[in-house]
């Protein structure tokens, strides 16, 4: 027999600027037993959710198909560091909570990393040049010091730099 | 045109009657990588792992692959997701623990399905569905009251107080790692006159506080930072355990009916990626968010951010004409003290405590060079 897949899953999110001052981005997960989606529009510059949908479109798993209305509860609410704690609390008992949990925060995740590309495509290619300016973007944003690997108080691209936090 | 796109895809296969392996795929506009595993059937323990990045944010980010190994052993329960979030995601890369977490609940998705198709073969009556506990209830576990100590009964305070109100004990507050009495050792050594317990989603009792305040012979007060869908807010002066998210108008009319205090906590903490600071937020745009029409004060000295964003909020609240507080949101050794607010008045209690706030008579103090 084939080595066949018993179980499938495509995750896929996207951002689009809809105008200067909003984006949308969404969250779709398509698998073996589930089908569901999260959209939301955020306001710049304060990253401000100002709308959420969310639809389960199939579940083999039970529950409830069909919009759910509790994401709504998270508008007002701004994209920022405690928003998985806000998104979780707020929707916990909501149908299939979990997996909407995870797609809304892919669509919060999208937004930031938006803003992380647009950063990024400045960085030289050349090693003095990508040092230099990761070593600035570190100290514009300490939290990013020992956040990984690459960004760990030995790694290359960290050298010399001495961090003091506020 | 898109601004940004990602496609996370994991795919499972039973590679033979003890083992899946599953193939995991992230691809977007700045990363490419994959992962391989190998897992127990049905035991879901990770057997072996193999990570590989088709392209990365920097030439570093190679260092991340050997930590995978750390993920061998693992078993794709209900602490997965922390343990590969705390190994790989902090010592190593974020998006590969993202992966691996996906890569283990696509997994555990396969055993369901393996056992309805057993199910089937065999005639047993059973759907998916069925194999699908439904979610326990967050909010329900029932938190393990922090033990008070007891003791004597310490000296008076004097006037003019130097309190660290915004510091976090375990086990009151699961992400810190410092309990009451490390806490208070702490404080002391810093040259404080008091700590405010402010731990999350938890309400001290007033007798364990008491004799927490007698046995070290330090004032030790009580507060809550509350989780609202604008944010955290420290709450002095309500006697209710709010548990989860609350919305900030419930919250708000709690406290006023309560004669409580509330402070924004961290209003512009940032995030742990690059970018967002680039977004060109100004005073008057930050002045303008709903929350600080709705708190008595903010705080402007906090350590868990960095310098900017606490001058930021420091802006801020001077343009709205906010009183200001300093604290350290300690959780770990080292934090406590670094910020506090000082208090010309003297406190020996919760009431000297919230009169002083609701006179607005304290300035934050930054203690970081002491």
């Amino acid at each position: 027999m084939p080595n066949m897949l018993c179980f499938s899953r495509n995750r896929c999110t996207t951002v689009e600027q809809v105008d200067a001052q909003t984006l949308r981005s969404s969250c779709r997960i398509q698998d073996t037993l589930m089908d569901a989606c999260v959209e939301v529009l955020v306001k710049v510059p304060d990253l401000e959710l100002v709308d959420v949908k969310s639809e389960i479109r199939r579940s083999d798993i039970g529950g409830q198909i069909g919009v759910i209305e509790d994401v709504e509860k998270a508008i007002g609410s701004r994209i920022g560091p405690g928003i998985k704690k806000i998104i979780r609390g707020l929707i916990e008992h909501s149908p299939h909570a979990e997996q909407i949990a995870i797609l809304f925060e892919e669509c919060c995740n999208g937004v930031i990393l938006s803003f992380t590309k647009d950063v990024l495509v400045h960085v030289p290619k050349d090693r003095a040049g990508e040092k230099e300016s990761f070593t600035a973007i570190v100290r514009a944003n300490p939290r990013l010091y020992n956040s990984c690997a690459a960004l760990s108080a030995d790694s290359p691209l960290m050298a010399g730099v001495e961090l003091e936090r506020s | 045109m898109l601004k940004f796109a990602r496609n996370t895809l994991a795919g499972v296969c039973r590679k033979d009657k003890d083992t899946l392996s599953v193939h995991g795929v992230l691809e977007d506009d700045i990363y490419g990588l994959e992962v391989d595993l190998e897992l127990s059937f049905p035991g879901l323990e990770i057997l072996s792992v193999r990570g590989e990045w088709k392209r990365m944010e920097n030439s570093q980010c190679p260092r991340a692959i050997p930590f995978l190994q750390e993920t061998v052993g693992f078993r794709v329960d209900g602490d997965f997701v922390r343990k590969v979030q705390k190994t790989v995601g902090r010592k190593a890369c974020r998006h590969f623990a993202d992966l691996i977490v996906e890569c283990g609940d696509a997994a555990k998705e396969s055993v369901r399905i393996i056992g309805v198709e057993e199910a089937k073969v065999q005639k047993f009556d059973i759907e998916i569905g069925d194999l699908f506990v439904k979610p326990e209830k967050r909010g329900e576990t029932e938190t393990v009251s922090p033990r008070a100590e007891t003791g004597q009964r310490g000296e008076e305070p004097f006037a003019g107080m130097l309190i660290d109100i915004h510091v976090h004990s375990y086990p009151a507050s699961p992400c810190s790692s410092l309990s009451v009495r490390e806490i208070i050792e702490e404080a002391k050594a810093a040259g404080l006159d008091g700590i405010c317990l402010t731990d999350h989603g938890y309400l001290w009792n007033p007798a364990d506080v008491e004799e927490l305040r007698q046995k070290h012979g330090f004032l030790v007060l009580r507060g809550n930072e509350v989780t609202t869908e604008q944010g955290d807010i420290l709450v002095f002066g309500l006697e209710e355990d709010i548990k989860g998210v609350i919305k900030m108008d419930e919250l708000r009319e709690k406290v006023l009916a309560a004669g409580g205090f509330m402070v924004v906590a961290h209003p512009f903490r940032g995030f742990l990626t690059f970018g967002v600071g680039y977004l060109g937020l100004t005073t008057e745009k930050a002045m303008a968010r709903p929350v600080f029409q709705q708190v008595d004060a903010v705080e402007v000295l906090n350590v868990k951010v960095s310098a900017e964003e606490n001058n930021f909020a420091a802006q801020v609240a001077k343009g709205l004409g906010l009183p200001v507080t300093g604290g350290s949101d300690a959780h770990s050794a080292g934090e406590v003290g670094v910020y506090a607010t000082r208090f010309p008045a003297v406190i020996r209690n919760e009431r000297d405590f919230l009169n002083a706030l609701r006179a607005g008579n304290f300035s934050p103090v930054s203690r970081r060079n002491r």
